[in-house]
């Protein structure tokens, strides 16, 4: 995690100092009158997140010829650092790199405002690969009918469980959300450390609400947004976790907090994203090999198909402000880093967006020999993204509403109903002060 | 802000007895002397002029901008627009109680405690005083970041060495202790021991400039040692009081980091904007509204300078108490 300190000067606030930055460029703030297209000749730079710094070195070592320049950026999730460079970028009319991984999926809605209008539409210049993603897969990368962005993986939810203390203890593995509510519940009452699920972390809000398909992250236009908690999708969803957290079920932590490994090697059950197989139960928690295991995504009680919230599931996008040679390595990087198994199969832990590669690397699961049930999690993560709700990004930050307020007004000795209630009041707020219309 | 004004004509006014400094002062000053006065205030002038006036004027130019919108994004004058949407902000009052909440509790509490250390530590002669600055100042001594990852570990109840108070209030993990509600309490610690050991020596400098020869005058008048610190050290270390509270009132206004990083650490459970200055941050970042977040920091300049001028007038901070002090 890299922090800058700001330079405490005077009075004038932090934002005042970088704001006097933009002066030196002899441009006001918030002129956005399109710059021409440049063309470099051919060199590009691009940003990326920690873990994609090898997606581009495998792009150097396939295309010696063309000159890249890599920057390695902050990839926390909700961080502020990239936003405030291209805040600036934009402001002064260049800056710009020629490709980016964006280290959170909200980024693509401020790259896409016409306030900033960064990340090129790919609909004419990348037919093919368009072709190959399914279209749910690249839903978030759809604005008003064009592809602002191309998708490194598919992050469906799918229903993770540890397989081992069911077959041990007798569970059956719940269908619907409502089973998978009172399961919970019974499993917390006979084995009182075992939790069922995380509510801490910013990608709740898509577990849960979006796996209900409440409207918070509805895009009605590019300033109008569709926010209703008092919707009955958001109250089978609330009830449900009421349930879960009355019954003792849940954990106020949050999957990434530093200190969660402690809780979730006692995550019995959850709905998850694909990476949490490898990233979490492996990686980050070291559960051992042979215990967990994933089905289909559930299905609401009265529905006939499952539904699924979505996990990230990184965004690249290309410079809108490029042309030319340049224009087109960057474009030839895109393809690469989306589309080559030099990088989705071999290096990338994630489930690759791009389908036509996706059987190859699930057939890698099958070599490593994690899961309990390779078979049943294969299938899971192919059928998880077509259940995948429908939810946009937006230029408000809902994951960071969603952990600055349920599990502080939880911790505090509020009802899960409380909770709820503190963030769909504090989502409107947000989303009216970045200038949203609020129906 | 002092400006040396320089007078012409001769004053006629005699002197007191007694006074020789103010009959030197009242003197007119000779030429050379006026052109060495604005050779060696002209690097002031200059940064002055560099880091504060232009950015702050330039700041209130932006301000009077016309925001652009998400849907129209044309920019051009704005009147004061800027300011009614800062001061309308739904968290813009919210920032302003955290912050005060914090100055409540933190400022009393450091000034009491640099004085009173100060004066213990004058108050204790020879090596152990200078033994016991030493070990004040450790705390102090260590950066801003490395205090921050310090207390990140004090307030984990998972590391920490005081677990046992955090068990105690029934508070398992992290989350639980770093809250919103508890974020006053943990800036007061973090601040308190990161700035008490340097405010204890530069008040012991103070202190230190205190002529002997009052001491003596006290111990003839049969005063103790608690009625020499209260009555007479005290009152005569009044401007370094002063600067110690103007100092760390504008580095509290200015809270940025400590709060910003504390929600990293709790993974976002503390408010994204909590204190004014992150809200500023967050007109410009999130919302792209330079201009708001331009009135914001001019807000923020008018308030700190309004407090700051009442400390500088009612300490004597840059009046004859210094003068007398040396």
């Amino acid at each position: 995690m890299k922090t800058t300190r700001f330079p405490s000067a005077a009075a004038p606030a932090a934002a005042l100092a970088i704001a006097s930055a933009v002066i030196f460029t002899g441009c006001s703030a918030g002129e956005s009158a399109a710059p021409e297209q440049t063309d470099s000749g051919g060199k590009i730079t691009v940003w990326v997140d920690p873990p994609r710094v090898p997606a581009a070195e495998a792009f150097q070592e396939a295309y010696p010829d063309i000159e890249i320049d890599v920057v390695q950026i902050d990839g926390t999730v909700g961080g502020t650092t990239v936003k405030q460079a291209f805040a600036n970028f934009d402001a002064a009319g260049s800056g710009w790199p020629d490709a980016i991984f964006f280290p959170s999926n909200d980024d693509i809605a401020w790259a896409t405002s016409s306030s900033s209008d960064y990340a090129a539409d790919l609909t004419d210049l990348l037919p093919e690969v368009i072709e190959g993603y399914d279209p749910a897969v690249l839903s978030f990368c759809d604005f008003d009918g064009r592809i602002r962005c191309l998708r490194n993986d598919a992050a469906p939810d799918v229903f993770w469980y540890n397989k081992a203390f069911f077959d041990e203890n007798g569970y059956t593995v719940p269908t619907t959300w409502e089973e998978y509510g009172d399961l919970a519940v019974e499993i917390t009452a006979e084995h009182p450390d075992k939790i069922s699920g995380f509510l801490g972390d910013a990608y709740g809000i898509n577990r849960y609400l979006q796996a209900a398909g409440c409207p918070t992250n509805d895009r009605v236009s590019e300033s109008e947004a569709h926010i209703d908690l008092s919707d009955p999708a958001c109250e089978r969803a609330t009830e449900l976790l009421a349930t879960m957290y009355d019954g003792g079920a849940l954990s106020t932590q949050g999957i990434f907090d530093g200190d969660a490994a402690a809780a979730g090697v006692n995550l019995v059950m959850s709905p998850g994203a694909v990476w949490w197989g490898n990233y979490l139960f492996r990686d980050t928690w070291k559960i051992p090999a042979g215990e967990m295991s994933a089905v289909a995504p559930l299905t609401w009680e009265g529905e006939s198909s499952p539904s699924a919230g979505n996990e990230g599931g990184g965004l690249w996008g290309v410079s809108s402000h490029i042309t030319g040679t340049q224009l087109e390595n960057a474009l030839t990087f895109a393809t690469f880093v989306n589309t080559d198994p030099r990088w989705q199969v071999e290096l990338s832990t994630g489930l690759p967006g791009y389908g036509p590669i996706q059987d190859a690397w699930l057939e890698n699961l099958e070599a490593e020999g994690y899961f309990a049930d390779i078979p049943g999690v294969q299938s899971a993560f192919k059928a998880a993204a077509g259940a995948v709700e429908p939810y946009s990004y937006m230029l408000y930050d809902t994951g960071s509403v969603w952990t600055e307020t349920v599990s502080p007004t939880l911790i505090s000795g509020g009802s899960m109903q409380d909770a709820i209630d503190a963030f769909g009041e504090e989502l409107v707020n947000q989303a009216q002060s970045v200038g949203y219309t609020v129906q | 802000m002092t400006t040396a004004t320089v007078k012409d004509e001769r004053t006629t006014q005699q002197p007191a007895p007694g006074s020789r400094r103010d009959a030197a002062k009242r003197k007119a000053p000779h030429r050379a002397e006026t052109r060495g006065a604005y050779v060696l205030l002209a690097p002031y002038i200059l940064l002055f002029l560099v880091a504060a006036a232009i950015p702050i004027g330039y700041a209130f130019w932006i301000s009077m901008q016309k925001a652009p919108t998400l849907v129209n994004p044309e920019t051009g004058f704005g009147g004061f627009d800027s300011f009614i949407t800062v001061v309308t902000d739904y968290r813009f009052f919210a920032t302003f109680v955290n912050i005060f909440t914090v100055m409540i509790i933190w400022l009393p509490i450091m000034i009491f405690g640099v004085v009173g250390m100060a004066l213990l530590i004058h108050a204790s002669p020879g090596r152990f005083g200078g033994a016991m600055r030493f070990v004040y100042y450790i705390p102090g001594a260590l950066a801003g970041i490395a205090n921050f990852v310090l207390w990140v570990y004090l307030l984990n109840p998972a590391q920490s060495p005081i677990a046992f108070l955090w068990l105690d209030l029934g508070m398992t993990n992290l989350k639980e202790v770093v809250t919103t509600q508890n974020l006053p309490l943990i800036l007061t610690a973090m601040l308190f021991f990161q700035g008490l050991g340097t405010w204890i020596v530069i008040v012991n400098g103070g202190l230190n400039g205190i002529p002997d020869e009052i001491y003596e005058a006290a111990a003839l008048d049969g005063a103790n040692a608690w009625q020499l610190a209260w009555r007479v050290k005290l009152p005569l270390i009044r401007p370094w009081i002063g600067y110690t509270a103007l100092m760390n009132l504008a580095y509290g206004f200015q809270l940025f980091l400590e709060p910003y990083l504390m929600r990293q650490i709790s993974a976002g459970s503390i408010d994204s904007e909590w204190a004014p200055t992150q809200l500023g941050y967050a007109f410009a970042f999130t919302n792209r509204n330079f201009p708001a977040a331009a009135a914001m920091s001019i807000i923020l300049l008018v308030i700190t300078l309004a407090i700051g001028m009442v400390i500088v007038f009612r300490s004597g901070l840059f009046g004859e108490a210094k003068e007398r002090a040396r």
